[in-house]
This record gives C-alpha cells, sequence and structure tokens, in this order.
C-alpha cells in the first residue's frame, strides 16, 4: 500500500480528536472532584490545600472556551464542577444540565455578595457560585498620545491610526460601537446592527492588533498607544506600566460573571458542595483574586484583598450590562465581525 | 499501539483479508463515519441557541456565496499561492546548493532544516514576534546603527503574515526539491554541457524539468497546510485577516453555526482533493508517493 503512511496520519489524526472528548472521564472512586474550567482559573495552591484537608483527588481538565465546554458536557463528559461564563451557564439552564446546590453543605453561600447574585442565568440563586466578575476597560499610553480619553467614542479618533489593541470578540468590540450611538450591548434589531457595522467598519485603521488572551503584551512592549481589555490584562498592564491611565468609558461598562456550577450528570456532587464551601471562604477566596486579578465576588474577603482595586461596590457596577445570547442575532454579529476583519 | 483498542474480530477470514480487517475497521471507524457525520452535519440547519436541527437544507451552501465568505476564499488563495511561489524562489536554490555540497557538510545543512521541527511551530512564530516587535530586536539594532529614528511597524500586517508562512513551511519545499534533486543523474547535466549549452541552459532544459515531481510534490505540501495555518495569521497579523481556517474554527465556536463550519470544511476538503488531483495529472504521478 503506497499511500499508507498517509492514512495512518490521518487515522491518528482522527484518534487524537476523539480521544480529546474523553479527558474528562475518569474512574468512578469516591474521593475525587472532576473541575472543569480554563487554564489556570483555579490557583494551584488552593487546589493542593483543598485535597490536604479532604483527601479528595482533584482532575483538573480544561477547556479553550464556553462553546467548547458545553458541547463536551453535552456529549456526555463526567464533571463535578465547571466555571465558566454567564451567557453559557444560560444556554446550559435552558437545556437541563444545572443541578440545584445543596446550600446546607455550603455555609459559606452567605459570604456572596448580593450585588453579584440574582442575574438573569440564575433569578434564584439555586445553581451558580459566582467566581469572578469582569469588567472590560480602556487603558491608553499617556507618552504615546495626548488624547484625554473619556470613553469608547474616542477610540474613533483619526490621531490614533494603527495604535490600538481590542480583544478579538466580536459581542464586545460590536457592543462598543453600539454604546457610542446609546444602543445596548444586547441589540437583536438588524437595521441598528447594519448601522453598527458600517461605524465599525471605520474603526478598522485605527487597529493595529486584535487579541483576546494577551493584549497586555503590546500595551507594555509599547507597541500600541491604547487597549481595550479585560480587567484581569488592564491589572497586568499596570504592574508593568503604571504610567499607563485606565478608564470607565463613559458610555457604560460591559460585565460579565464567571459563575461555578455542578453538571446533573456529576458523579460526585458532595465533593463539588464541599469545594464550593471551600473556596467561598473569605481568606481563601481574597486568595483567589490576588492571584487571577478579577473582581471579586465575596464580602467576606474583602478585608483580605491585596489588592483593594478587586473589591468593588455594588453600586460601582450599577448601570454596567451584561453581554446576554442574542440567540438568532448572533449570525448578524458573527457576519459583521467577519466584514470587519476583511476589510 | 492504539490498534490494541480494537475488539478481537471473529469473523473467519483467510491470510490476507484477516489482516486487513482491523486496519479497514479502523479507518472506517476513525476517518468515513467522521467525515460522513461532517457531510451529513453540512446539510442540516442550525437550532436557534445551540445545537442543530435534523431537517434538511442547503442554507450552509447557498450562503457560501456571500460576499464575506468569497472574500475568505479569496484572501486564503491568495496568501496560499504567495507563500509557495516563496518558498519555491527561496527552497529550490537552496536545495540545489545543498546538493552540491560535500556529504558531510550535506546532511549538517539537512539536519539544521530538521531541527526546528522538533519544537512547536507557536512557539518558533512567538520568536518572530520578539524579532519585529517595536522595542524588538531589528527596530532596537537599527535605531542602534542610527540607520532609523522610530521603529519601523513590521508587526502586524500582511508582510508579517507571509513571512511566518513562507517560515513555517519552507523546509517541506526543500526536503521534497532536494529529494529530487539528489535523485538526478549528474551525468545528464553533462551530457548537455559537452553538447554546447550554457549552465543555464542545462539548468532550464535537463535539471528543472527532471526536477518537476519534486517541484510539484513541494508546492502541494506547503499549499495545502498554508489553507489552514490560522495561528500565524492570528499571531503576526494581529487577527486582522481571516483566512479559512480562522472561519471555520469561528463558526464552529463563536457563531455555534455547526452546519456552517461542516460546510466550510467539506469545501476546504474538495479544494484539496483538487489541488492533488492536478498534481497527479501534472506530475504524471500515478499515486501519491511523491508526496508521502
Amino acid at each position: 500500500m503506497k499511500n499508507s503512511k498517509k492514512w495512518i496520519a490521518a487515522v491518528l489524526a482522527a484518534i487524537m480528536v476523539l480521544t480529546l472528548g474523553m479527558t474528562g472521564c475518569s474512574p468512578k472512586e469516591e474521593k475525587v472532584l472532576n473541575i472543569f474550567t480554563w487554564a489556570d482559573y483555579f490557583p494551584a495552591d488552593i487546589l493542593e490545600e483543598f485535597t490536604q484537608e479532604t483527601g479528595i483527588k482533584v482532575n483538573y481538565s480544561t477547556f479553550e472556551s464556553n462553546e467548547e465546554m458545553l458541547m463536551k458536557l453535552e456529549s456526555g463528559g463526567e464533571y463535578d464542577l465547571v466555571l465558566a461564563s454567564d451567557y453559557i451557564i444560560d444556554i446550559a439552564r435552558g437545556e437541563n444540565l444545572l443541578a440545584k446546590l445543596d446550600k446546607e453543605q455550603i455555609p459559606n453561600f452567605a459570604n456572596i455578595d448580593p450585588g453579584f447574585q440574582g442575574k438573569f442565568y440564575d433569578e434564584e440563586n439555586e445553581y451558580t457560585v459566582p467566581y469572578a466578575a469582569g469588567i472590560p476597560l480602556i487603558i491608553y499610553n499617556p507618552e504615546m498620545t495626548d488624547l484625554d480619553i473619556k470613553g469608547y467614542e474616542d477610540l474613533w479618533d483619526s490621531s490614533l491610526a494603527d495604535s490600538i489593541v481590542i480583544m478579538d470578540d466580536a459581542r464586545n468590540v460590536i457592543g462598543i460601537t453600539l454604546k457610542t450611538m446609546g444602543e445596548s450591548f444586547n441589540v437583536t434589531d438588524a437595521a441598528v446592527l447594519e448601522q453598527a457595522k458600517e461605524k465599525l467598519l471605520q474603526l478598522k485603521p485605527n487597529i493595529r492588533a486584535l487579541d483576546y488572551s494577551t493584549p497586555y503584551n503590546l500595551m507594555i512592549s509599547g507597541e500600541t498607544a491604547v487597549g481595550y481589555m479585560f480587567t484581569s490584562q488592564i491589572i497586568t498592564c499596570l504592574n508593568e506600566n503604571p504610567n499607563l491611565k485606565v478608564v470607565y468609558p463613559e458610555e457604560g461598562l460591559g460585565f460579565g460573571i464567571d459563575s461555578c456550577f455542578v453538571p446533573e450528570t456529576a458523579p460526585h456532587k458532595d465533593n463539588a458542595f464541599a469545594f464550593l464551601n471551600f473556596i467561598l471562604d473569605g481568606e481563601r477566596s481574597a486568595r483567589i483574586s490576588d492571584q487571577i486579578f478579577y473582581i471579586s465576588c465575596n464580602t467576606a474577603a474583602a478585608d483580605y484583598l491585596e489588592n483593594k482595586v478587586l473589591s468593588i461596590s455594588s453600586e460601582m457596577i450599577e448601570g454596567a450590562e451584561f453581554i446576554k445570547d442574542v440567540g438568532e442575532a448572533t449570525e448578524i454579529y458573527d457576519s459583521i465581525w467577519s466584514e470587519f476583519k476583511l476589510n | 499501539m492504539k490498534k490494541q483498542k480494537l475488539p478481537s474480530t471473529h469473523v473467519s477470514c483467510q491470510g490476507a483479508c484477516a489482516a486487513r480487517l482491523p486496519f479497514i475497521l479502523w479507518t472506517m471507524v476513525f476517518v468515513a463515519i467522521p467525515l460522513l457525520y461532517i457531510l451529513c452535519m453540512s446539510f442540516m440547519k442550525k437550532a436557534a441557541t445551540w445545537g442543530i436541527l435534523a431537517e434538511f437544507s442547503l442554507d450552509s451552501y447557498q450562503k457560501l456565496f456571500d460576499p464575506v465568505y468569497v472574500k475568505v476564499f479569496g484572501q486564503s488563495m491568495w496568501l496560499a499561492f504567495l507563500t509557495t511561489v516563496f518558498t519555491l524562489l527561496i527552497g529550490y536554490p537552496f536545495a540545489y546548493f545543498t546538493s552540491k555540497l560535500p556529504p558531510k557538510w550535506r546532511s549538517l545543512v539537512l539536519l539544521l532544516i530538521i531541527v526546528p521541527f522538533w519544537t512547536n511551530s507557536l512557539v518558533r512564530i512567538y520568536g518572530w514576534m520578539i524579532l519585529l516587535r517595536s522595542q524588538g530586536v531589528i527596530n532596537s539594532l537599527l535605531i542602534m546603527l542610527g540607520i532609523i529614528d522610530s521603529p519601523l511597524k513590521l508587526l502586524y500586517n500582511f508582510g508579517a503574515v507571509l513571512v511566518g508562512m513562507v517560515y513555517a513551511l519552507i523546509p517541506f519545499m526543500i526536503l521534497s526539491v532536494y529529494n529530487s534533486i539528489a535523485k538526478l543523474d549528474p551525468a545528464l547535466v553533462e551530457a548537455s554541457r559537452d553538447l554546447g549549452a550554457s549552465r543555464w541552459r542545462a539548468f532550464w532544459t535537463v535539471t528543472v524539468p527532471m526536477t518537476r515531481a519534486g517541484i510539484m510534490a513541494g508546492c502541494v505540501l506547503v499549499f495545502i497546510p498554508s489553507v489552514g495555518l490560522f495561528f500565524v495569521s492570528d499571531l503576526l497579523g494581529g487577527a486582522k485577516t481571516m483566512l479559512l481556517g480562522n472561519l471555520i474554527k469561528n463558526e464552529l465556536l463563536t457563531a455555534r453555526n455547526w452546519p456552517m463550519g461542516a460546510a466550510l470544511s467539506i469545501v476546504m476538503m474538495t479544494m484539496t482533493m483538487i489541488v492533488i488531483g492536478i498534481y497527479k495529472k501534472v506530475s504524471g504521478e500515478k499515486s501519491l508517493e511523491g508526496i508521502v
């Protein structure tokens, strides 16, 4: 067989793809907790401490995106605890994949800041524990621009040609365009979106790069004068260069909460509840926030936090708007995004 | 190793047939069925929030003619074409002169081409970012030498993407061309020289046609992956361009339009088969031996 090598390569590739979906499976032992979230989102020292105190072994599986998580959860992946974003939890709840929390096993549930509770994906606080909140903000380097940036609208300024790094995310970037037009982040009206597209295309000459996961590199290395990125990335920028200025855009903030939930199919639900109670402890929760640089959702953590900026009052986020699932309009957003990139 | 996972077969079958059965089963389960699954999915509909509806629909294929998607195809093809041309222009002379080196040096040069493959290509692309960025190696050097005053914008443009693509794929071209040049009988070139051909004429009329199979194989090996190497455009181009690979990833993960992603994959596979078909026709190779 002359082309057998090619076949073997193709078959091996197929096996690799198929086995990817199986990594979450584990033997059904008693003292095991299967966690499923982004890489490094739960700090390693917290996980080790949990194992030491309870004897429960933690298996940490990772995903790259919320959508990948839901795909694996639906195809039968056995996870005990999932940490993901608000909108996808809303979809997962609609698919009946979430188990109700047994709050008797989670006495520290009372530590949660009510400002982060009762949100659209879990109005009765039955299924989720908020873990971290993020608000994308603008950051700029006053040495590289004379502009006094106040909001999203300033990103369109012609003096910023080829000098902005913006997150590679359709919903957020189209969202801020809508905000400059006085609209909501979650517009579904095709005509309004069409206008937003026209406006967004005018932003392209100012964009130096689109980057979802490491935009801080471009701000720190002086590649770009202005950036629009998540809170944690803003803090990374500030740690490297304290002269950078942070802007809370005047048009209104976008907002997201990553929360933990226990899947209906979880083999070790009690272990998951024990873990949730463990991380909701004030001191530990503060240690987590100080490592992941996201806003804390825990009132008991406030006193222990080293980065005080991570504890914000509920009033500050009052006007912030969730980026929700827009159903059918997702396609319009995506097609605008493709056009924006191709322009 | 993976073969052990398969259930043993109890079918009574003799000799060659029995030996082939696990392989056929394996191919069916891991290649044919997934491909069929993708093909079926491409004819279905996207559900409102999540998943697919099992209804027949040609929506995805109709959408392929949307100007946005046509443009993505165009951009991908153009980049793949340029990448192929540049790898050939650089790779051919490189392979040619390598084959003329003394054996000891020749193996060293070939080793040096292969060694970077031991490192993840993503890491090597990050290396290029360090070279090209505003405060990177090249700009610092040029400023230090007084050639430029302010840093050049070398990163996050089409040129940087092209450099990265050529860099990532050139070993395929060099190794394929080198193979066919090494096989070439030097007596043929000598004969043409004896008959009065100039060096150039001998090269164009003897060496190049005799190594056509290697050139074609190299072109196919460079062209096909360059349609899908989306991380190069994401990292060096600042994600400002959209290639076929990016688009498929986007449709599957961000837009959650799986049928569309499937349809795009089908089109991409069809295109790959066309390219291989052209290769077979032009090179006269019956099998894919030149490539594999």
